[in-house]
């Protein structure tokens, strides 16, 4: 695939060796790793190195030792790469006396965009981020949703090839964080603006992202498609309404080992013979069954079974 | 009759594939968004009001000028307290919000530097600050002109004073601009880059007057010797115009254009620092104003180096 930025083919991003030291505080140390198009996850704790490593991707910082490439150039050399990012923060960023219309007209023009095409771009942005009738509005008075989806809105106003977002459902209520994933789903997947999703919250990963990077303590701990990390781990659900203990004793004469999960039995790994094997035991115990289902499992239990 | 159908098109999301004009534009947005935001256009009345007064002040004074008959080389002197006030006042407006809001950040990722920004925000404030000089010695010219009897015997006589007031002009605009915009590199707060200069202003005037009056002079080992009413000796005038007070005159840091001003014109200043000043070789005012500007504008450029985002 090309790549907008002098026909580059190859990763959006690239870490390599990368390391960023402050003072006696190491950040990040000799990290690798790719972005390519789609939505990625930079899942981490606070502390990680996650902010870190996108301010070196946007060459607000330089790394200590290593590169970070944007497009296959650096970033802090090059204002070719820079002018086809996008970058929402996690802190405040917004003037509160401007209008959302008036700062993203000023914010695309920065980028490079032409007034007329800035003044389109502005309205047709905050029209997607859904700050159609309040655009004319001061951001002061914004709520802090409102303000969040400013903070998106100037990432994409100059149609970026790849928007890096700093915890982007920070402070949200749980429906405004769902708006925010469900918009960042729409963008990363729909629109072909390529996205860099820095979050704690294993919860947004999953709901958006195809790829994750994991970041712990400045260092890359897995990386990979989100598809690999719960597919590997799919197991089945058998739920009953009654004579769940027998069946759990049928499924261990027929070698099929099954762990009690609350309500449900799971069987980790079932084959195509062990559904059979499942199906008979079913049978013979007169069991009422109710659900029998692949499941994957959360980010949150791999990780939690990784750290055991 | 038909009835009206409205219909409602999802136009999603549309990639732009129309002109980028890259750091060029970046650079004008923000040099268009700093005039603006000098002259208080897209903004409340409030910030109207000091470019409004200031632009009333400087064409009053020259009206005045004008009418009383003074010249081109007293003017800026005349203006200096006022245009300073209005640059401490303003001129944090172009740069501590940004930080205070941390839209700095927004900028930094874009086609721009750093340079380029600080950059941008200077020239915009010069951009108001030097038309904003020169109109009060175009108004003063272009009255003189019309007034006298014979114009074209004035335009004849006094068409020297143009690229004069030009050149001051542009050292008076120059040292206003980079004064408070250094000043407010150091703090996000606007209130406080204003005292600062306002403060670094008035005592700095004060400190020299001090310095250089005769009275506090006179308070050391000077005399003055008066016979039958009459001054005949006095040596604290001789201490005065040695090279002490000469040189402690360079420290009043708001009058430093009018040092070079002086020079620019030909004619010696008639009171305060820029007197005393006037007396030392005229490389020497002229050194200490682009050393004091370069100092200035190096330590607003290292400022925004070294940023925390």
């Amino acid at each position: 695939m090309t790549n907008n930025v002098s026909g580059h083919s190859g990763p959006l991003l690239e870490a390599r060796g990368l390391s960023k030291h402050f003072g006696l505080v190491i950040a990040l140390e000799s990290v690798d790793f790719s972005v390519a198009p789609g939505i990625t996850g930079l899942l981490g704790p606070n502390g990680a190195g996650k902010s870190t490593a996108i301010k070196l991707f946007l060459g607000l910082l330089r790394p200590t030792d290593g590169s970070a490439e944007v497009m296959g150039q650096r970033p802090y050399e090059s204002i070719e790469a820079r002018a086809r990012l996008g970058y929402m923060p996690e802190h405040d960023c917004l003037p509160p006396s401007m209008t959302a219309s008036e700062f993203l007209t000023h914010m695309a023009q920065v980028s490079g965009l032409p007034p007329v095409h800035a003044r389109t771009r502005a309205a047709d942005i905050l029209r997607l981020v859904g700050l159609d009738e309040e655009r004319y509005r001061p951001i002061g008075e914004y709520s802090t949703g409102m303000g969040q989806r400013v903070k998106l809105a100037q990432a994409l106003v100059h149609d970026p090839v790849i928007a890096l977002l700093d915890e982007p459902t920070a402070g949200l209520d749980p429906g405004g964080r769902e708006e925010m994933l469900a918009l960042i789903g729409r963008i990363g997947h729909d629109f072909g603006v390529s996205i860099l999703l820095s979050t704690h919250l294993m919860g947004d990963v999953e709901s958006v992202c195809d790829r994750i990077v994991v970041l712990d303590a400045g260092k890359v701990t897995e990386e990979g498609d989100l598809s690999r990390f719960t597919g590997e781990t799919e197991m089945l659900y058998i739920d009953v309404d009654d004579r769940r203990d027998e069946l759990a004793a049928a499924l261990a004469a027929r070698g099929v080992e099954a762990v009690v999960d609350g309500l449900s039995l799971v069987v980790d790994h079932a084959s195509d013979e062990q559904y059979d094997l499942i199906r008979d035991a079913v049978v013979e115990t007169g069991a009422r069954l109710r659900r029998l289902a692949p499941r994957r499992r959360g980010l949150a239990e791999i990780f939690r079974s990784a750290s055991l | 009759m038909t009835e009206a159908r409205g219909e409602v098109f999802d136009l999603g999301y549309r990639s732009y594939d129309g002109p980028r004009e890259g750091r060029g534009r970046a650079y004008k947005a923000l040099w268009v968004n700093g005039v603006r935001t000098t002259l208080g256009i897209g903004r409340g009345w409030g910030a109207k009001i000091m470019p409004g007064l200031l632009f009333f002040f400087v064409v009053i004074l020259a009206l005045g000028f004008v009418i009383g008959g003074e010249d081109h080389s007293s003017y800026y002197s005349a203006i200096s307290i006022i245009l300073l006030l209005f640059a401490a006042i303003v001129a944090p407006e172009l740069l501590c919000p940004d930080r205070r809001d941390r839209v700095i950040g927004l900028y930094l990722v874009r086609p721009l530097t750093v340079t380029d920004y600080v950059a941008a925000r200077w020239l915009a404030f010069l951009s108001v600050t030097l038309p904003l000089v020169l109109a009060g010695q175009v108004v003063l010219f272009v009255g003189g002109t019309l007034g006298a009897p014979e114009p074209l015997e004035y335009l004849r006589d006094n068409w020297r004073d143009v690229p004069r007031f030009l050149l001051a002009g542009l050292v008076i605009a120059v040292y206003t601009t980079t004064l408070p915009l250094a000043v407010s590199a150091f703090t996000p707060r606007r209130a406080y880059a204003a005292a600062l200069v306002v403060g670094v202003f008035f005592i700095s005037l004060a400190v020299v007057g001090i310095l250089t009056s005769e009275q506090a002079v006179g308070g050391g080992d000077c005399e003055v010797v008066i016979m039958d009413g009459e001054e005949v000796s006095n040596t604290c005038a001789e201490y005065l115009v040695g090279d002490a007070a000469r040189w402690y005159g360079l420290l009043s840091f708001g009058e430093v254009p009018s040092f070079v001003n002086g020079h620019i014109f030909t004619e010696t200043p008639d009171q305060g620092a820029p007197k005393a000043v006037h007396e030392l070789h005229a490389a020497i005012p002229i050194a200490w104003y682009a050393l004091l500007t370069c100092a200035l504008g190096l330590a607003l450029w290292w400022r925004y180096r070294r940023i925390d985002l």
